[in-house]
């Protein structure tokens, strides 16, 4: 059975925390039917309100719920949420207040084309002090991290895909913030994914490791920040080199947090696998992904320059 | 509410002492906005001690009513009507724009000081306020939310889409007052980004709609008193005030809308607002 898209968890995780938790209102910019917020509307009309298409505004208003002791969920397309109204989010940051944004369409949305993507998302949000950034990489990571949300204090950013990633968890999995998740043991060369990017990696490394005959251990990485900095050099201490891998513009993502923390304190050789700073197109996300460089293939011929 | 000639005279001369507080911050940092911060001084002082509902003892009172000040550049206002209060002691009011200060050259959100939220980027008091008018809403309380805004962040247009969803919302708790004293950095609003018809704007955008003199006490008065008996929808109070009011030098001008006094500035400042206290009390007599 196919999984259903990390939106459709979200949308009915929003209903049951909604139940326990009277103090969580829900704004939308009239995109509910695709962030999946329409079935916490329709279990709870009075504590949804759809703020029309205007994401300054939306994000404002969160701001004033916030500060009168609602937990406001902000939710939209990725880029809109973000980009259109990023002075507001800065003031949520700013201030250190309980507001969770929870967007969809984050990185290739497909067919809708460049205009859509979000690809630069993850610079802007990262820049700001505070806030908690976090990406899942399937619907069961996405359950823990919401619960840890929801259960923490602060701002909180967490992108959503807009369609469905393959399972790569167990149930039984504990989301710790800011640490590395290893999901498959190795020694040789490291591949840090976060979101897709951890699908990819997993695949790429299954794929190719009898094959060089190198061991290569797989760590997916769903804090973007803060990102627990000792756990993951313990992590990467003694591999040769690392290859990073994002949904997102290779210039200022996930991998130049990564970089940056690597040379600080174990300089080692690092590749980057991502969007090579491009808006994207349109098209079939799957022919997307492969043509602007997120495929196994293009981990593959990383891991090959390492070695 | 009517006021007595000694209550007028009182509140008069307290707004003048307001108003030389906020010359001498301004003076020690060297730095900050005396044109929007004298010019709004009379509506915060009444708002905090006549119309809205507060505890001296609490800043944090969970039944006070809301005041956004997103004409966060007007702070050292804010900061002197919450010292007189109690919520700010007075001896930080001359740290303004200090480094290790608690004021900020713009509010930064501060509980215990009575500061709501952080402001002074343009444009997003209004949202804010919206936001916390719906949650009163939600919990049934009797809040009001006061928003004050400059003429000059008009120009953004958040302030727009947030006029349209508290009309929407029907948010007859949320009093939004616009300090209408025509000036913004780079000249007459009217030459920068034209507002006017401003009234019909807000009238256009389903908002009742209040303007009065800023500088006649009893008109501010009357105008809030007004805004409480109007049901169903919000409220904005376009206030005509005077730029840099009460400084002969400093009103109706830009040039000391981001400039701070030097001595001999400062110096006649202090005189004027000497010399029109001495007359309003020897007037009364």
């Amino acid at each position: 059975m196919s999984e259903p898209p990390l939106r459709d968890t979200f949308g009915d995780y929003l209903v049951e925390i909604g139940k326990k938790n009277n103090e969580i209102v829900v704004l939308d910019a009239d995109l509910s039917s695709s962030t999946r917020t329409f079935k916490f509307a329709k279990a709870y009309p009075n504590r949804f309100f759809n703020m029309g298409i205007a994401e300054q505004n939306m994000l404002g208003t969160a701001l004033g719920f916030a500060i009168s002791g609602k937990i406001p969920v902000v939710s939209g397309f990725s880029i809109f949420t973000i980009g259109r109204a990023w002075e507001f989010i800065r003031f949520a940051a700013h201030d250190n207040l309980n507001f969770k944004i929870i967007t969809t369409h984050g990185g290739l949305v497909g067919e809708d084309g460049s205009t859509h993507n979000s690809l630069e998302d993850l610079s802007l949000m990262a820049a700001l002090p505070n806030l908690n950034i976090l990406m899942p990489s399937d619907n069961i990571e996405l359950t823990e991290i919401l619960n840890y949300t929801f259960n923490t204090e602060g701002p909180f950013y967490i992108r959503l895909p807009r369609g469905s990633f393959p399972k790569i968890h167990k149930a039984k999995y504990k989301f710790c913030l800011g640490k590395p998740d290893i999901i498959k043991d190795g020694k040789d060369i490291c591949l840090i994914g976060t979101g897709y990017g951890s699908i990819l990696a997993l695949k790429s490394a299954n794929l190719i490791e009898e094959q060089l005959k190198t061991s290569i251990k797989v760590i997916n990485f769903p804090t973007i920040k803060p990102i627990n900095e000792k756990a993951l050099l313990e992590e990467v201490k003694s591999v040769k080199g690392i290859v990073i891998i994002e949904e997102h513009n290779i210039y200022c993502g996930f991998g130049s947090i990564i970089a940056r923390i690597i040379s600080e304190n174990n300089p080692k050789t690092m590749k980057f696998v991502g969007i090579n700073d491009s808006f994207g197109e349109s098209g079939k996300r799957e022919i997307l992904l492969k043509s602007y460089g997120l495929s196994v293939e293009a981990i593959i011929k990383q891991i090959k320059k390492i070695i | 509410m009517e006021l007595s000639k000694a209550d007028e005279l009182s509140i008069l001369t307290e707004i003048l002492d307001i108003k030389k507080d906020i010359l001498k911050m301004i003076y020690e940092a060297q730095s900050g906005h005396p044109g929007g911060s004298l010019s709004c001084a009379n509506i915060i002082y009444l708002l905090y001690n006549k119309i809205m509902r507060i505890n001296p003892n609490d800043p944090s009172w969970k039944e006070r009513d809301i005041f956004i000040l997103s004409k966060g550049h007007a702070a050292p206002a804010l900061y002197v009507v919450l010292s007189r209060l109690g919520f700010i002691k007075r001896e930080d009011l001359f740290t303004l724009r200090q480094y290790g200060s608690k004021l900020q050259g713009h509010p930064v959100k501060n509980s215990k000081l009575g500061i709501e939220i952080s402001t002074g980027s343009l444009g997003m008091g209004l949202s804010i306020g919206v936001g916390c008018a719906l949650a009163a809403k939600l919990d049934n309380t009797e809040k009001s939310i006061f928003v004050l805004l400059g003429d000059g962040e008009l120009n953004e247009g958040a302030i727009w889409e947030a006029a349209m969803s508290a009309n929407h919302y029907k948010l007859d708790n949320l009093i939004a007052i616009v300090d209408r004293n025509g000036i913004q950095i780079d000249g007459s609003t009217e030459e920068v980004m034209a507002l006017e018809p401003l009234a019909e704007k807000w009238k256009a955008f389903g908002w009742e709609v209040i303007e009065l003199d800023g500088s006649n006490l009893t008109e501010i008065l009357r105008g809030f008193e007004r805004s409480k008996t109007i049901i169903g929808r919000p409220k904005v109070i376009i206030s005509y005030l005077i730029k840099g009011s009460d400084i002969s030098f400093m009103q109706h001008t830009k040039e000391f809308h981001g400039r701070a006094p030097n001595e001999t500035e400062y110096n006649a400042a202090l005189r004027e607002l000497e010399d029109i206290k001495t007359i309003l009390i020897r007037g009364d007599k």
